[in-house]
């Protein structure tokens, strides 16, 4: 009788199957509606939902764009989001803006939705060569990069010891501002570079640990550290305060966060270097609705980076960077 | 038999039930089931696209990401063991593996070296499992950090990346769901992974069910004390299981690399807890002694279906979390019905038979 059951079933599953298809074609035809697929790195930073709020901005604006939100949970997670990335070319979205949380672990995938005909546009952070995609939104982030090292070089009087806390191997927009770093930097001859090959990962923790390691090492005649993320930057501010290094050393954090706000009124942090993340999330969808009218967007576009400081923190462009609008609020 | 007599003595729902649960196919019924639902629900409210052969493509590669080393996992559990350590021993192997093909090494060196590698991890666990007679959960609950912490030092606590000319054609195109010249054409267009892992899975059932050593780890884990009364070396049993699952881990390693192409040991955590529930979905029991390789094959597609599922129908992560918690529990309780547990129920719908 189970077997009988299980014939009965997969003949079923099989009729199914077909008519599942017939009805798949036709209701993406019927509804006027462009679905797109925003994918994020990961969904518990507030930088996403950022990104979120200005997706949504464009998409109301636009009128007939609705957009799909979905990431992996952890930024670390590269195969939940080559996972949700298939499951949105199954979907036959219209389009898809990525994020890629892997330079190359997403290569594979962004060509797969190429090969199905669903235009990719990439932001925040870049892609390995060899993937098609038809633009790439982003902080110029070898410019943010230099404008640390300008911020850093001007708080701790352009000489002394500095670190680098790296972030994550493979992570393109983390290293493009490492680099950018580190060449603002080398303009400066009075300036050491005593660190630049640890990576503080993912959270804060493991980055908070990275840097205790490293204060004592180097804390005695260290003059400044950059952190390259938020996650990073918040756990490196924990240790300053922790080892009670946040007054003699200089920090200058990428991104922000309430933390990182309340350190620059009290001076252990002398400078956020901003992106905007809302702007970033309308700029991808706009793209992209632009690329499905037969515009040609430019290759790359880029968002803008800005240097907050004590002194020009209660400006108002600055407090909106500083504290971006999240979806959902 | 006294089976059949009993059972023309219970009321037809209780025959129906037990029928399809003594039958084993227990789950490949909750996997239709699960389709069916799914392919209704995405038919009224979503794209209408869950049952495509894309769709199919898509879910049976990340089964087989979780199905290959979850056949380890039956292995281990069957004979009433239990290896925490599968997720993170598989990302040190990917991550071996990464570094191997980073540093020039050919595939044709770099694999087989991880599968050592693999082997090695599982066997470590068996040999300490037996001779320190410590048991499973906490051997493979050290061995787990272990790894890890193995596999941060040969990264750099870090992600490595080979650069893509190094990696071999076969290995790119392994996981691929895409374009049609991937598949090898004189089958449907399914995934490589997906038919290989088909290999070792017969390969397993073939094991477990026609050997001597599969008859003797159903026999260890039904009772392991009559098993050494009859005459079979326990602690070298062990060590081969451990040991056998480690290769299934570390080809596990490598469909994994395949997949993100690149390693990161710390990935792995949480990913035994895949696996584990793979298996127990399919019916293997904690308590040693039951489980098939159908089951957790089965149990492997039954989680890719539910998570593709509700990525069809657009729902949020922290939900798609709560459902597939409550699948598992749901699953494993059914799976209980068989041994007539919970007591009363079965207790109840006899009493209301006429």
């Amino acid at each position: 009788m189970p077997r009988r059951t299980l014939l009965l079933l997969s003949i079923l599953l099989l009729v199914g199957c077909n008519t599942a298809k017939e009805q798949g074609s036709g209701s993406g035809a019927g509804s006027g509606k462009l679905r797109f697929a925003v994918v994020p790195k990961g969904t518990s930073h507030e930088f996403w939902k950022s990104v979120h709020f200005g997706a949504e901005k464009a998409a109301q604006e636009l009128g007939n764009v609705e957009v799909v939100w979905k990431g992996p949970i952890k930024e670390s997670d590269t195969a939940s989001q080559v996972e949700v990335v298939k499951n949105m070319i199954t979907q036959q979205v219209d389009g898809i803006c990525l994020a890629p949380n892997h330079s190359q672990g997403l290569v594979d995938v962004v060509n797969e939705a190429d090969d199905e005909g669903i235009p990719v546009v990439i932001f925040d952070s870049g892609l390995g060569e060899g993937a098609g995609y038809v633009s790439y939104v982003a902080t110029d982030n070898y410019q943010g990069g230099k404008l640390a090292a300008k911020q850093m070089a001007y708080a701790i009087g352009e000489k002394g010891n500095v670190i680098l806390l790296r972030y994550r191997a493979g992570s393109e927009s983390t290293e493009q501002r490492e680099q950018g770093f580190l060449d603002g930097i080398s303009e400066y001859p009075d300036i050491t570079v005593v660190s630049s090959d640890q990576y503080g990962e993912e959270n804060a923790s493991s980055a908070k640990a990275k840097v205790e390691q490293l204060l004592q090492v180097h804390g005695q005649s260290l003059n400044g550290i950059f952190a390259v993320c938020e996650p990073n930057a918040n756990g490196t501010l924990e240790a300053l305060r922790n080892t009670g290094h946040d007054k003699t050393v200089k920090f200058i954090a990428f991104d922000p966060s309430d933390s990182l706000i309340d350190a620059m009124k009290d001076g252990s942090c002398s400078g956020i270097v901003l992106q905007d993340p809302v702007q970033m999330g309308y700029m991808a969808v706009k793209t992209m609705a632009a690329h499905l009218k037969g515009e040609a967007p430019e290759k790359f576009i880029s968002t803008g980076e800005y240097v907050a400081t004590a002194e020009n923190m209660e400006e108002e462009r600055y407090q909106t960077l500083l504290k971006p609008k999240l979806f959902g609020e | 038999m006294s089976a059949t007599n009993l059972k023309s003595k219970r009321n037809p729902l209780v025959r129906a039930i037990q029928l399809i649960l003594w039958s084993d196919l227990g789950p490949v019924v909750a996997l239709f089931v699960i389709l069916i639902l799914f392919t209704l629900a995405d038919n009224l409210w979503g794209s209408g696209r869950f049952l495509s052969m894309r769709n199919a493509r898509v879910m049976l590669n990340s089964a087989s990401l979780v199905a290959v080393p979850a056949l380890g996992m039956t292995i281990i559990i069957i004979a009433g063991g239990i290896d925490l350590s599968a997720g993170t021993a598989l990302t040190l192997c990917a991550t071996a593996l990464a570094i191997l093909l980073k540093n020039d090494v050919s595939y044709m060196a770099a694999v087989p070296v991880v599968l050592l590698v693999g082997c090695a991890c599982g066997a470590a666990n068996g040999t300490i499992i037996s001779t320190l007679r410590v048991v499973p959960f906490i051997v493979t609950l050290g061995s787990m950090t272990i790894y890890l912490g193995i596999g941060q030092i040969l990264s750099g606590e870090s992600t490595v990346f080979p650069p893509r000319e190094n990696i071999p054609a076969w290995l790119i195109d392994l996981c691929s769901t895409g374009k049609p010249d991937v598949y090898y054409g004189w089958l449907p267009n399914i995934p490589r992974s997906v038919l290989f892992a088909l290999v070792l899975a017969c390969f397993v059932a073939v094991l477990l069910r026609y050997t001597v050593f599969g008859r003797s780890v159903f026999a260890i884990g039904s009772n392991e004390s009559t098993a050494r009364l009859c005459g079979i070396n326990i602690p070298l049993t062990k060590i081969l299981v451990y040991t056998i699952a480690g290769f299934f881990v570390a080809v596990g390693g490598v469909y994994h690399f395949a997949n993100i192409k690149n390693g990161n040991p710390s990935e792995g955590v949480g990913l035994e807890l895949q696996v584990i529930a793979a298996v127990v979905v399919g019916g293997g029991s904690l308590s040693g002694g039951r489980g098939s390789v159908l089951g957790t094959v089965t149990g492997a597609m039954i989680m890719a279906a539910i998570r593709s599922g509700c990525d069809q129908l657009s729902i949020p992560n922290p939900y798609q979390l709560i459902i597939i918690g409550a699948i598992i529990v749901i699953a494993v309780t059914m799976d209980r019905l068989r041994e007539g547990s919970p007591e009363w129920l079965f207790r109840w719908l006899q009493s209301r038979s006429p």
